[in-house]
């Protein structure tokens, strides 16, 4: 280890990956972190006007991964052969510095509480038999108490925009009157609310639910966050979610943290660089470091370093593990194994509404992270026993600025006209007077749902592709009809001329063609248990222990919640005992 | 399984067409690092204004096919101009010239197996082939059934193929119409709304239709106004008005 | 390298050797006994290098991209180009021959160590100012403090015979104090501390006058200190193409209306509620002022703000909300007004106010309200970029309008943020920013690193 290029190297440059360096050259360690794509700048590609452009931007895909280099397959169930996921629709991981990070919508929420613990919660309000044989339900292995000072801290580094209900006890506002207690407020107020959203809060309030305002990492206002790093605010432009912020007031790796990280002379970042590999010594319980293959020349170049942390997207994270020989590969057959278990998405349908012809939704102002939710119907705030599913959904109004290719793409099908004539007055009375609501849900684990290495197809640089074997299940397709239904009446009540509910069908599997999330999860997942997940507590590979893996990877199960501030926090809670326990006493923090 | 075609990885043309310098480099990164954007649209808009546009990768043939059936995919009518006064044609054909055009962010390696439809596309063909076979194949098709080729038939015939298609009745060779479609219904929509930089949304009249304001990128004053209506007409990324 | 086109501070001549070669051979001895004596303490050392920062050496000593200190900037001057020198302690390229007498003459008074004058742009007018024990730690820095390069710099290009020095000594003579003078007017003038203090600074190694006070006709700058007149810190003429503005207490034009905490926090990380830094600023602030301690910025904060205004009649700035309620409605017939809305406002605002410590307000600031319009039409021709600095790790950045605005259009804009909500500048004409093209500094971005945030 004499000959080691770096204390810790770091696999890709987004939330997870910067929070991470900039953690660990806090502590004293030199950083090097590798990201497969390029470098992003805002003053360059992000300038104002020239980044304002839908065609470029989000329908060309230019922040994008770049399927052409690797990407997976995709089957619904465990008969199919899987077959290339070629183009960007359903999901869309980031690609370059920043990564997800850099194109997300700015949702900035915390974990529910009994998210974390969703197993033990569940079954103490509802008993063992309550949960489906073929469900993986777990927990966390950490708990909201502990968590909580790291979703503080991501939240100030964020910039976060909210109003809070209780922080230490005390109530303080109109907040989310579900949302666990804080020991401090948003650092900024909430965003406004846009003519959509107020109108939703009323009609939602007047039906008896509790509105609340989305937590946004997009600036309300001017802000400095602790490492001394600007945002401007947010001027509600609707380039948010697809885009790099030409204001600097979306939070993003590349404004809230690069700027304080790359003053740090024992920090390195190295771009185009893909990993291909980490490298295990004979015993496959301790990596001496990573193999990359630099993009721009080919060349292969190995790193050495006492610690390795992958914080790439959540399945490239399992991908790297499956293909570097970390853990045991997870076999639904014979139920054993973890890398690749409790692979989780998100349950995500939208509802449309329109509003008489004097009111115009002006739906291109809007913010990725700015709107109006309830809560009534997400995670456990509602009594399941009689609705016989596990998990829910938050409703929101989350008008983030509808785009017109976008608007036209989505206009029509469900037996009204997708082109001509008639569509075209459709489009044009659907993009002045309607708002979306969406009902955001929970996604279950399930035995036959999982990630492991596709036995057909390569990518450019030879390696198997990974494969998803995914389909929509019984209890969440329930509970998103449930939930989509209580859409209706608070419709109504917004004034609503016409209402189009969107829910999932039984026996309708998963469609890869339509976008519907980014929010993947679980794969590498944490617990207390190495027979069933890939991590400890602390995010740390049960098998390699100088290895971590930070990521949605981590979700045991799918979260209403948009799941970024919950990774920030598992970043930082896992830097803090990486600071505090393992570079004191390097080896495995919990004994298995 | 489908065969790969030959002329599916096309050697696009990546050097400078006939009539505009930049054209060919639209929507490449290293064109934004290097040129304002004004200028090159300023050029778009002297040079629609010296004269029609003419095809680059489509043959004039193919161009009368594009022409005809973008404009029944979205027609003039008392909402605002239709595809072809949009420029939708003329987009499409930009559009072939720019790496999209040989789908340089899909994924095209081998094999190439048919599915379910919900596994998404599989076919071994990136856009510049989708349309060169799928035109010759429809006019093919549409001259055994009526005769004629498409852009000469009736608005009302064009429209039964086209109804045709989406649905999914008509195969052109090994591309399933819904396909042919998709990707033609797809690159329509975008020439009709997006910036006119790319040769599309002619005087904005695309953004005027929906109210749009392009790319103004500032509403701070517009958050909420309690449901009126935005008040000013669009800009563009080159700064043209409407 | 940016090409300079002002004889202003960043001119410097210190040892511009053109015929190094027998010198150099009889200063190497020398060089090898000065690297001799014994180690000098570290805390002199670090004192050296903070006077140097106070004194600002490397906004002219260093350039992007090289060995700091080791010259080559570019000044190109009505008759020909100059360039800054390596002023490292090599014996040969640098300033290592230099004793302790003549490096002090040479800063303080203009006199190389051959004797001959140094071009005014080195501004020891001011640094005649230093006292004796700042002198000795500079010494002590430049000579133990930093690596001795052999990197040179360009030659000059001054044709014969203005490349003879010899006139520059009446120049001298009759425009820079003498240091025993210098220090003497400042010394005696201040019982606060810490007004002289600020005063020190300011007058002295800051030489802040260089910049921002008005040149007579032989350039000279018209006063040296506050006792000198209400023309000190009044503005000055273009340096880079922007202009230096008035930092006395004028309230359209000046400083009037910054706090302390303003000027402090301006002068350590290039940005406050009021403004941002642009042009040469900008390294005067990343080489020097961020580098100093929150006890001198306030001191010279102090200083400043005691100053009175130079311009009596101006009527103190009041917002006027007029244009912001038409623009909040809609309205834009204003001429300028929608390009303003189409192109500014989305940073700047519609009530002009801007994002403070974001994106500079427009309404109510004195680069705005300046008489030339300069600033104002380059900033916008140009772009700028605000780089990060030690306690501000963001990079800040306008894009380049040139070839998106037309000149009418950028006239047009300009006039109207300089006669909004309360502005009351004259109108610029489509003349005024054809005949600024000229002058455009480099485009946003088109040299030195791009600001990764």
């Amino acid at each position: 280890m004499n000959t080691k290029n770096a204390d810790a190297i770091i696999v890709g440059a987004g939330w997870a990956g910067t929070i991470m360096a900039k953690e660990l050259t806090e502590a004293g360690l030199s950083v090097i972190l590798l990201e497969r794509g390029k470098e992003h700048t805002t003053a360059v590609e992000g300038a104002y006007p020239d980044s304002i452009d839908e065609l470029r931007g989000a329908v060309r895909k230019r922040l994008f991964q770049n399927l052409a280099k690797t990407t997976v397959t995709i089957r619904n169930t465990i008969d199919q052969t899987a077959l290339p996921y070629r183009q960007l629709a359903a999901f869309l991981p980031g690609e370059g510095v920043g990564g997800a990070g850099l194109h997300w919508s700015g949702v900035h929420f915390r974990a529910d509480p009994n998210d974390l613990r969703l197993r033990s919660a569940m079954e103490e309000r509802y008993g063992k038999k309550f949960i489906p044989k073929d469900m993986n339900l777990q927990d966390y292995g950490v708990t909201y108490e502990e968590l909580e000072p790291f979703f503080d801290k991501a939240e100030k580094v964020f910039g976060t925009s909210g109003t809070a209900y209780t922080v230490k006890g005390k109530v303080m506002g109109d907040g989310n009157v579900f949302a666990p207690d804080r020991s401090s407020d948003f650092p900024l107020p909430a965003m406004k609310d846009t003519f959509s959203a107020s109108t939703f809060r009323k009609a939602a309030k007047d039906a008896g639910y509790h509105p609340y305002s989305l937590p946004a990492a997009n600036a309300s206002q001017p802000y400095t966050n602790p490492y001394g790093c600007q945002m401007g605010p947010c001027n509600f432009c609707g380039y948010c979610s697809g885009y790099d912020c030409y204001l600097y007031s979306k939070a993003s790796p590349n404004v809230n943290i690069l700027p304080a990280l790359r003053q740090d002379k024992r920090f390195k970042i190295i771009a185009n660089a893909h990993v291909l590999r980490v490298d295990l010594d004979g015993s496959k319980t301790k990596a001496t470091g990573v193999t990359y293959l630099d993009t721009t020349t080919q060349k292969e170049t190995s790193l050495k370093a006492d610690l390795v942390i992958l914080s790439a997207f959540q399945f490239h994270n399992v991908h790297l593990m499956l293909l570097s020989g970390i853990g045991k590969p997870y076999d639904p057959v014979k139920n054993t194994g973890t890398i690749g278990r409790n692979f989780v998405y998100q349950t995500i349908t939208t509802s449309r509404v329109w509003l008489p012809e004097n009111s115009y939704t002006n739906q291109f102002v809007g913010a990725g992270g700015v709107g109006v939710a309830i809560d009534d119907f997400n995670s456990m705030n509602f009594d399941h026993g009689p609705l016989g599913f596990v998990g829910g959904s938050p409703v929101w109004v989350n008008q983030a600025g509808m785009k017109p290719i976008a608007a036209a793409l989505g206009t029509g099908g469900h037996g009204t006209p997708r082109w001509g004539a008639g569509y075209k007055d459709a489009l044009v009375d659907t993009y002045k007077h309607s708002l979306a609501i969406d009902a955001h849900g929970s996604n279950m684990a399930y035995r036959d749902v999982y990630l492991d290495l596709d036995p057909t197809w390569k990518d450019a640089y030879g390696l198997p592709l990974l494969r998803m074997t995914f389909t929509w299940k019984d209890n969440d397709i329930r509970m998103n009809q449930y939930v989509v239904n209580k859409i209706a009446p608070i419709a109504r009540a917004m004034g609503a001329t016409k209402v189009s509910l969107n829910h999932l069908e039984f026996g309708q599997p998963f469609d890869t063609r339509h976008y519907q999330t980014t929010h993947l999860g679980g794969g590498a997942i944490m617990g207390d248990n190495p027979q069933t997940s890939a991590l400890n507590r602390y995010l740390q590979s049960w098998d390699v222990s100088n290895v971590f893996v930070i990521g949605s990877n981590a979700f045991p199960q799918g979260m209403g919640y948009n799941p970024t501030g919950t990774v920030a926090a598992l970043a930082y809670w896992s830097a803090h005992h990486i600071r505090t326990i393992y570079l004191k006493s390097p080896g495995p923090m919990v004994q298995a | 399984m489908v065969k790969p075609d030959p002329t599916s990885t096309p050697k696009p043309r990546f050097t400078l067409p006939r009539r505009s310098v930049t054209s060919a480099l639209l929507g490449t990164t290293a064109f934004w690092l290097t040129q304002p954007s004004t200028s090159v649209s300023r050029a778009l808009a002297h040079e629609a204004a010296e004269a029609p546009y003419k095809p680059e990768f489509f043959t004039a043939e193919e161009y009368s096919f594009l022409t005809a059936a973008t404009e029944r995919l979205f027609p003039k009518d008392h909402n605002g101009p239709g595809a072809t006064e949009l420029g939708v044609p003329e987009f499409i054909d930009r559009q072939m010239q720019t790496p999209y055009g040989v789908g340089d962010n899909w994924y095209m390696s081998a094999p190439f197996q048919e599915g379910p439809a919900n596994l998404g596309y599989q076919l071994p063909l990136v856009p510049r082939a989708l349309y060169r076979r799928g035109i010759a194949a429809l006019e093919q098709y549409v001259l055994q059934h009526y005769g004629k080729n498409f852009a000469a038939l009736s608005a009302q015939t064009q429209d039964t193929i086209l109804t045709a298609l989406e649905g999914g009745s008509i195969q052109l060779h090994d591309i399933p119409g819904r396909t042919f479609f998709e990707q033609l219904r797809t690159n329509t929509l975008e020439g009709a709304f997006s910036d006119p930089l790319y040769g599309g949304n002619h005087n904005l009249g695309g953004w005027l239709m929906l109210g749009f304001p392009g790319a103004r990128a500032d509403f701070m004053d517009w958050v909420n106004q309690e449901g009126a209506a935005y008040p000013l007409p669009p800009v563009s990324i080159s700064g043209q008005t409407a | 390298m940016s090409k300079r086109h002002s004889f202003s501070k960043r001119t410097v001549s210190l040892t511009a050797l053109r015929s190094v070669g027998a010198i150099a051979v009889c200063l190497s001895g020398i060089g090898a006994a000065l690297a001799a004596p014994s180690t000098p303490d570290a805390a002199l050392i670090e004192k050296g290098r903070y006077i140097a920062a106070a004194s600002d050496c490397s906004a002219c000593h260093s350039v992007q991209g090289r060995e700091e200190y080791t010259g080559g900037m570019a000044f190109a001057l009505p008759f020909g180009t100059i360039h800054s020198t390596n002023i490292t302690p090599d014996p040969e390229h640098g300033i290592g021959a230099y004793t302790e007498e003549e490096f002090s003459r040479a800063i303080r008074r203009g006199i190389r160590k051959d004797g001959s004058t140094l071009y005014p742009a080195m501004p020891y007018p001011s640094y005649a100012r230093m006292t004796d024990e700042d002198m000795h730690a500079l010494y002590v820095y430049f000579h133990n403090g930093i690596a001795p390069s052999a990197a040179q710099p360009p030659k000059n290009t001054i044709p014969w015979p203005l490349s003879m020095r010899w006139p520059l000594i009446f120049w001298r003579g009759i425009f820079s104090p003498s240091p025993e003078k210098a220090r003497k007017t400042t010394q005696a003038a201040y019982d606060d501390m810490v007004l002289a203090r600020g005063a020190y600074l300011v007058e002295g190694p800051g030489h802040c006058g260089a910049c921002h006070s008005p040149r007579g006709l032989a350039m000279q700058e018209k006063a040296l200190s506050t006792q000198e007149g209400d023309a000190y810190l009044s503005g000055g003429a273009a340096v880079d193409g922007y202009i230096p503005p008035s930092l006395r207490a004028d309230d359209r034009t000046g400083l009037g209306r910054w706090s302390e905490d303003d000027i402090a926090s301006f002068l350590a990380t290039g940005r406050n509620q009021k403004g941002e830094a642009f042009g040469s600023m900008t390294p005067a602030i990343m080489h020097g002022t961020q580098n100093l301690s929150a006890a001198d910025l306030h001191a010279i904060a102090h200083y400043l703000h005691h100053l009175g205004p130079s311009r009596l009649k101006e009527k103190p700035w009041v917002y006027d909300p007029r244009v912001t309620n038409e623009l909040h409605q809609g309205r834009t017939t204003e001429r300028g007004a929608m390009l303003y809305v189409n192109n500014c406002a989305a940073c700047h605002r519609t009530d002009g106010a801007g994002y403070p410590d974001v994106f500079p307000p427009l309404a109510g600031n004195p680069v705005i309200m300046s008489a030339d319009p300069a600033s104002l039409v380059h900033i916008v021709q140009s772009g700028a970029t605000l780089p990060a600095m030690h306690k501000a790790p963001s990079a800040l950045t306008m894009p380049s309008f040139e070839g998106h605005l037309s000149d009418q259009e950028i006239a047009d804009v300009v006039t109207f943020i300089r006669q909004s909500w309360g502005n009351n500048a004259p109108p610029v004409s489509r003349r005024d920013v054809e005949k600024l093209k000229k002058t455009m500094p480099p485009r946003n971005l088109s040299e030195g690193p791009i600001p990764q945030n």
